[in-house]
């Protein structure tokens, strides 16, 4: 899906009451790209990295980027039901998915719920889990600097996704991302105090990968979701905090990559 | 005209470096309150509240606020309960239960009753959605907090109005059995005010329910849009909405002379404005808590912090009224004048004023400027 330039044109589907947004480009097999509570609409460098191998589609969940708010979606399990039907109405049986953040735990979520579903699993500093001990920061309390310190290593970086002068488009668009990251995750805050009882079911082979210097989410939770997938590997990702898909994509995309290839090579997928 | 004496009950002893703080809500810790401290001062405060009788006040306002300094009601109907058995003749205006924070809306319906039988009828029932700190402090989801207003609202006026036992079937709240003793004894409930910050939803919702609109603390360039908007939903409804349904929130300040009430108001004013409405913006605000709407509006409106306005600026826009009586009168007149109101909820004890300021701001209030709009009244 790309004009004459080679950009990724948004379409649109009518789904669940309302009108999504997705973007889709390179060829391969499947990957469903699950995006964290900001930043959807764009697609980013890390995007084209994975469509070299990879048949890569990434839509903007309800309520975030461009894509309508749904009113019943008031939890993840709802946003769990609704990509069931979007892998329905795009007729895919079985996909490749790399979730980031709030996205890891989507699919995470996914591949309790419909384990056959998922080929394979990519979690990037996912939340969602409940670790009392190991406190995620409060993310809707967060100023701008804040934000800025607790999401990236780079600070100059960070300067260009968080902007000291947001327009008033940005400033709207982030207090409806915001509201409905708060429909999934103001409380239990960040987590499904169940998760850790349902991962068993998770069939797909996993890989967890964790930002060097996440300052949001502690590393425990990446080693925790480790234990409880059946043969999941975790992987730092050296240079960046909470987000490597921006911070670091060649490495991250490339850790994903070899991931996959020791499946291909296994005959796994 | 008629007067109600609000307070608002404040700590005020923070900490030396409180500047420094990034608010007096939700993070500020409450090593910082001294229960012995707080002993003299809740009782302190109620004799204030009480002595507005003796004074001739048409009533007295009690809040709901949670967790910091600025005011330290948690529960506004155990403030009314002191008050109902201590007093015989005024109203007692609980302005109001924040609905959204409580787990269930039949405890709002079933203490508010309970006051209004006690009292003999004389209880207002203020419901209000609590401000944003709030939902950090409660735990409670703030893009929820329109919808579970909204039924919880719903619920208690159908709880109070409908003979039970019957079944509610909600989205927040479902129940077999809705029979809620003891009924009101204001037939068919209680008066209803909504104090509210501009929000055009709000504006329209409280009109079309004939509730008393009342204000918070804000310039008067922007009470005059909101009371319009008021206005303008009553019109919508199909009724002009009448000068005593609509209610300002105005601190105020009296003394011998302007030059008297100034010296010592200023002091007040600034404790209230620059540090106990002292908010971190992403707790006061959080997500969903506003329509997308009003969040533009707000966005729009360009008002910044409260701590960013200085003191001449809180008296000249309206954020507050200081002076002689003569020069109080006639401030209020004009205020009145320019936005309609028919009712004022003046907050004569202000930030860290102590008690004996207090009460001779609360007794030159009654003696020199309130007759003065009574008077009016009775000639109009």
């Amino acid at each position: 899906m790309t004009d004459q330039n080679g950009q990724h044109l948004p379409w649109h589907l009518d789904l669940g009451g309302g009108r999504i947004c997705l973007m889709r480009g390179g060829a391969g097999e499947e990957m469903l790209f699950l995006h964290p509570a900001a930043g959807a609409g764009f697609w980013l460098p890390f995007h084209d990295l994975l469509a070299a191998r990879f048949d890569v589609i990434s839509p903007d969940h309800p309520g975030f980027g461009e894509s309508d708010r749904l009113e019943w979606i008031d939890g993840m399990e709802d946003l769990v039901y609704f990509y069931l039907d979007l892998l329905d109405a795009l007729e895919l049986e079985a996909v490749h998915v790399v979730g980031a953040s709030l996205g890891g735990w989507l699919g995470a979520d996914l591949a309790v719920h419909q384990p056959a579903r998922v080929r394979s699993l990519v979690m990037v500093d996912p939340i969602g889990l409940d670790l009392p001990e190991h406190p995620v920061g409060d993310i809707f309390g967060m100023n701008p600097d804040e934000l800025r310190e607790a999401l990236f290593l780079d600070a100059e970086l960070a300067l260009q996704f968080i902007s000291p002068e947001p327009t008033l488009d940005m400033l709207m668009r982030a207090f409806k991302e915001k509201t409905s990251f708060a429909r999934l995750a103001w409380n239990p805050f960040c987590c499904n105090p169940k998760l850790h009882l349902r991962l068993h079911r998770v069939t797909a082979p996993t890989l967890v990968l964790w930002g060097s210097d996440d300052r949001l989410v502690p590393r425990a939770h990446g080693e925790r979701y480790r234990e409880l997938i059946a043969d999941a590997r975790l992987e730092i990702i050296d240079g960046s905090g909470h987000a490597p898909l921006l911070e670091q994509p060649e490495r991250t995309v490339e850790a994903i990559q070899r991931f996959h290839e020791s499946l291909v090579g296994a005959g796994v997928c | 005209m008629r007067f109600f004496m609000f307070h608002l009950m404040p700590y005020p002893y923070l900490p030396d470096d409180f500047d420094e703080r990034e608010s007096a809500w939700v993070t500020l810790s409450n090593s910082n309150y001294d229960p012995v401290v707080g002993t003299g001062l809740y009782n302190r405060y109620l004799d204030e509240l009480e002595y507005a009788e003796q004074l001739g006040f048409d009533g007295i306002c009690v809040n709901e606020h949670h967790q910091n300094a600025y005011g330290t009601m948690p529960s506004p109907n155990l403030m009314a309960a002191t008050l109902v058995r201590r007093t015989e003749r005024l109203q007692i205006a609980i302005v109001g239960n924040g609905l959204p924070l409580r787990d269930h809306p039949l405890r709002v319906a079933e203490e508010v009753a309970m006051l209004d039988v006690i009292s003999g009828g004389r209880i207002i029932s203020g419901f209000v959605r609590g401000i944003g700190d709030e939902y950090f402090s409660m735990g409670i989801d703030p893009s929820t907090s329109r919808e579970r207003f909204s039924e919880a609202h719903d619920l208690i006026i159908k709880a109070w109005t409908t003979e039970g036992p019957f079944r509610w079937v909600g989205k927040h709240y479902r129940l077999n059995y809705v029979n809620v003793w003891p009924r009101p004894l204001q037939q068919p409930h209680p008066p209803i005010w909504i104090p509210a910050f501009g929000s055009a939803e709000t504006m329209y919702w409280a009109a079309e329910h004939h509730y008393t609109y009342l204000s918070v603390f804000a310039p008067s360039r922007l009470l005059k849009r909101w009371f319009d908007g008021y206005r303008e939903g009553a019109r919508a409804a199909g009724y002009e909405a009448p000068r005593d349904k609509i209610g300002i929130l105005l601190p105020i300040y009296v003394a011998e002379t302007d030059r008297q009430a100034h010296a010592e108001g200023s002091q007040h004013v600034t404790w209230l404005y620059h540090k106990g409405l002292k908010h971190k913006f992403e707790h006061l605000f959080p997500p969903g808590y506003m329509t997308e709407h009003s969040w533009g509006r707000f966005l729009q409106s360009g008002l910044g912090a409260y701590s960013d306005v200085s003191y001449e600026d809180l008296v000249k826009e309206g954020y507050a009224v200081v002076g002689s009586p003569a020069t109080v009168r006639e401030r209020l007149a004009e205020l009145a004048e320019e936005l309609g109101f028919g009712l004022v909820n003046a907050l004569l004890h202000i930030g860290d004023m102590p008690h004996d300021r207090t009460i001779r701001n609360m007794e030159l209030f009654a003696r020199e400027v309130m007759p003065h709009f009574r008077e009016q009244s009775a000639a109009a």
